[in-house]
């Protein structure tokens, strides 16, 4: 029998409603509404405890609700962590939400929570908890626990889960490819697609474009004349013997390189490791990939006060935007203290 | 045009004393087509293997596929590329169907070759393990790129080729009941009745990444990074007037034998007169520079608005840069008002989280994903390797690697592997078999 | 990358030849170089002719980063 553990809030602990919503977390033991509903669809998993806590508090001391909820944790033997069903509750999902992700990140257990899609909760987290699609109100609470219950009994019993479309819940921006059973092949959907696009009726895009993710504009250099400049690169120039074993494609791996003392990048000394690209002209004059020789014109013109004296290379192709963003990030923090005040990014 | 495949399904390859088919058996004199192999330029060992579907054999690394073909009338299979330049599209071809001939390195791979599993887990990841393979395993005297991740693997796949048209020649004289027929009609000389049903043109975007010759795929024998878009019939990709290349990350690579059989050509001629007119093909590519992908987007957009195109399905051989190809290409299509749908795969990551394409456009709203590059795979040793498995992870194989802090080599001491999808043998079958999409998690 | 590093406050200006690319990534400071295999060279050209080329984008990459931009801005150069 696996265990779980349920978190909801003041008015579902039914402790009260807006006017207890500062209820200090409890846990307890004792059975309540929704945890009945929940065994009763439940099958081998047993929700044993409650842990009950005011929307507000969590909302405003939440540091403390959560060192409450995995300190409580801590203590007991549990599988599962299942938060809500929220429904259109704004403070509720974000609660529901953090609770779920804090016991993912601490625990390594799963947790599972339930919104309806104009909560607030679901943009905040979607994409690091299961939050299986819910209904407006607490109308559709049996609905809700029902789609909790079955994806829970299925996938602790060791089911292979299915995408978020059929499993229910609202995407969490991971891709993967799947063999759906009975699946047409691609030039069969192509016609499909086109028939229904040409004729004007519905059609589901198999890629459905994301939103686009941006960056605050750092403010720009105000004297470059005095700036210390870094080459960063994804194009992949290391000396010859690679020596970090940077891989040449889905890189997981950076180097940085001392350019002291050289006035550009001599070919045999240093080249590239990129496979996504003919790498013909830049083993011959590395320089075109990381302008040493350019930029060391520009430090005797004056035009920056000092080309700084590592370059920083990675390899672009098939690299994950994870990977990407730790190696930046790490480059960054090495940047900070090498007090480098701007970056020239060269990309392939 | 008008194009007649004249198939001779196999069900059974075996090694004989004299070359011959007959009631689906293809009999192969080994040594003679050894021959063949051996006179090829560079070619220094070969030897000949057949594998069959469900067979516990693993191929690696694999270079190229090819649809055993013959003609009659002094044409090579491959004009501009084995035999003199000359037409394609039209006349009659042979072809040995339900089976290939795989090329694979006797030592050596690249970032362009790829794996295949016959049997096991592993069968699902390519279309080859449904096929009789006749597999070619050599090694040449290229030592200028033995070492390097990018091969050219000329030597290899022109024995290839040399050998899919001498095991062709096996049913050069024979008839066969099963003859597939492709009329593509000019244009202007169509009924009214097909005149009046929406019409489509298919934008094909061959690799063509490399500057330096012996890399990309070929058209008519010609350097696709040297071409703008052309518009072609149909039935000349399916009658060999376009090779594979020796670049692509090997899931997003287009066969040879995928081009010569690409399925989504048939479908379109498959609903041609009924439900649409299909305007033919507009051969294009995916150069390296921005100017030139604006180039080839403006031209093909043209050619599709002049050709009075309502829409067009856009394919892309490739992942990375060449996305940028394929929004510039869609973009341009619908800025036309000309409605289209892409065919792809997607570049997501290990864990998923990656941006799809690198280049993203509102107006890209329909397109079929065939799977995801990134995809990490892991497979049992199988008791037997054609080619030498080392390579996957020595060779800088697209999906493999030497040696990773989380996963270990790509191929551990007891033969099982770790891998992208990226290296299964051109794994995401776009120019239509896959049956695999992407699903969001 | 760029933004990883540019979100920890550094001016970051991404060379890229796909624009396009490096727009819908998000780099606010893009500037176009001359090809993908090799951004800043040109083998056709003449190497004091390249070197001059190089110089431009270099440049004018650097200048990007004095620039007191609003959006997303992409810089041309002068290839010769």
């Amino acid at each position: 029998m696996k265990k779980a553990v349920l978190y909801i809030n003041q008015f579902f602990g039914q402790i009260g409603g807006e006017d207890k919503a500062d209820f200090e977390p409890e846990i307890r033991t004792e059975e309540n509404g929704v945890s009945q509903a929940l065994n009763a669809a439940l099958k081998d998993i047993e929700v044993t405890h409650t842990i009950i806590c005011g929307d507000n508090y969590m909302g405003s001391r939440q540091e403390e609700a959560l060192a409450f909820v995995t300190g409580q944790l801590e203590k007991i033997d549990f599988d599962v962590v299942i938060a809500g069903p929220a429904f259109q509750a704004g403070r509720y999902g974000n609660a529901c939400g953090i609770v779920c992700k804090t016991v993912q990140d601490k625990f390594g257990k799963p947790a599972i929570t339930s919104m309806h899609e104009e909560n607030p909760g679901v943009d905040l987290f979607r994409n690091d908890v299961i939050i299986m699609k819910g209904g407006k109100s607490a109308a559709a609470m049996k609905k809700d626990i029902a789609k909790m219950a079955d994806y829970l009994n299925r996938k602790l019993a060791g089911e292979t889960m299915g995408c978020a479309d059929d499993e229910g819940y609202f995407g969490r921006g991971l891709r993967h490819q799947v063999w759906p059973q009975g699946e047409a092949p691609a030039s069969k959907r192509v016609i499909d697609m086109l028939l229904k696009k040409l004729h004007g009726e519905p059609f589901v895009t198999e890629l459905p474009i994301p939103k686009s993710d941006r960056v605050p504009i750092a403010a720009p250099v105000k004297d470059l004349s005095h700036a210390k400049v870094a080459i960063v690169t994804s194009g992949g120039v290391v000396p010859v013997d690679n020596p970090d074993r940077i891989q040449s494609a889905s890189a997981t791996r950076w180097g940085r390189y001392d350019i002291n003392g050289m006035e550009r990048l001599e070919s045999g000394v240093f080249k590239t490791i990129h496979a996504g690209y003919d790498p013909a002209v830049c083993d011959a004059n590395p320089n075109v990939c990381v302008p040493v020789d350019a930029m060391r014109d520009m430090e005797k013109k004056g035009k920056i006060g000092e080309l700084h004296h590592y370059f920083y290379s990675t390899v672009g192709t098939g690299t994950t935007q994870a990977e990407a963003t730790r190696m930046g990030n790490e480059i960054a923090s090495k940047l900070k203290e090498e007090q480098v005040d701007a970056v020239l990014l060269v990309s392939t | 045009m008008k194009l007649k495949i004249h198939n001779f399904k196999v069900e059974e390859i075996r090694f004989g004393q004299t070359d011959s088919f007959e009631n689906g058996i293809l009999t192969i004199d080994k040594e003679a087509a050894l021959a063949v192999v051996r006179n090829v330029r560079n070619i220094t060992e070969a030897d000949l293997e057949i594998v069959n579907p469900g067979d516990m054999v693993r191929l690696c690394p694999v270079k190229e596929a090819i649809e055993p073909r013959s003609r009659t009338d002094g044409r090579s299979i491959f004009p501009g590329v084995t035999g003199d330049v000359d037409y394609c599209g039209a006349g009659e071809i042979h072809a040995l169907k339900n089976c290939s001939v795989l090329v694979v390195g006797k030592h050596w791979g690249g970032f362009q070759d790829g794996l295949i599993d016959m049997g096991g887990e592993g069968a699902k990841y390519t279309y080859f393990s449904q096929l009789h393979n006749i597999v070619l395993v050599a090694d040449s005297s290229e030592t200028f790129e033995q070492r390097e991740q990018q091969k050219k693997n000329t030597a290899l796949r022109w024995a290839g080729m040399a050998l899919a048209e001498h095991i062709g020649n096996i049913v050069k004289n024979l008839t066969s009941n099963d003859v597939e027929e492709f009329d593509f009609e000019p244009l202007t000389k169509r009924s009214p009745e097909v005149m009046k049903l929406p019409s489509v043109v298919l934008v094909l975007q061959f690799q063509s990444q490399m500057e330096n010759p012996g890399y990309n795929d070929l058209l008519y024998g010609w350097d696709t990074n040297h071409m703008v878009p052309t518009f072609m019939s149909p039935t000349e990709i399916l009658d060999g007037a376009v090779i594979s290349g020796s670049f692509m990350p090997c899931s997003s690579k287009w066969a040879t034998y995928d081009i010569q059989n690409a399925p989504i050509i048939k479908d379109l001629f498959a609903e041609h007169g009924k439900t649409i007119n299909f305007l033919g093909v507009i051969a294009s590519n995916l150069n390296v520079a921005l100017e030139q992908k604006e180039r080839s987007a403006i031209i093909q957009a043209n050619m599709a608005e002049e050709l009075g195109a309502d829409s067009a399905i856009v394919a892309e051989e490739g992942y990375g840069n060449p996305d940028a190809d394929f929004i510039l290409c869609l973009r341009a299509l619908e800025d036309k008002g000309i409605k289209t749908i892409g065919l792809t795969n997607e570049c997501t990551g290990r864990d998923g989280a990656s941006q799809p394409l690198v280049s993203l456009d509102e107006k890209a709203d329909a397109i079929v994903s065939c799977g995801n590059v990134s995809e990490l795979i892991e497979l049992p040793a199988m008791p037997k390797v054609l080619g030498e498995l080392e390579s996957l992870g020595r060779d800088g194989l697209s999906g493999g690697w030497a040696g990773d802090e989380k996963l270990g080599p790509s191929v551990r001491p007891d033969g099982s592997i770790i891998m992208e999808n990226n290296a299964m043998f051109c794994g995401d079958q776009v120019l239509g078999w896959s049956v695999k999409t992407m699903k969001e998690f | 990358m760029t933004k990883a590093i540019e979100r920890q406050g550094f001016p970051v200006t991404q060379i890229a030849n796909l624009t396009p690319i490096a727009k819908t990534v998000g780099a606010n400071r893009i500037v176009q170089s001359f090809s993908i295999p090799y951004p800043m060279g040109d083998p056709k050209k003449t190497p004091e002719d390249e070197f001059a080329m190089r110089e431009r984008i270099v440049e004018k990459a650097l200048d990007a980063l004095t620039q007191d931009i609003q959006d997303q801005t992409i810089y041309k150069v002068d290839m010769g």
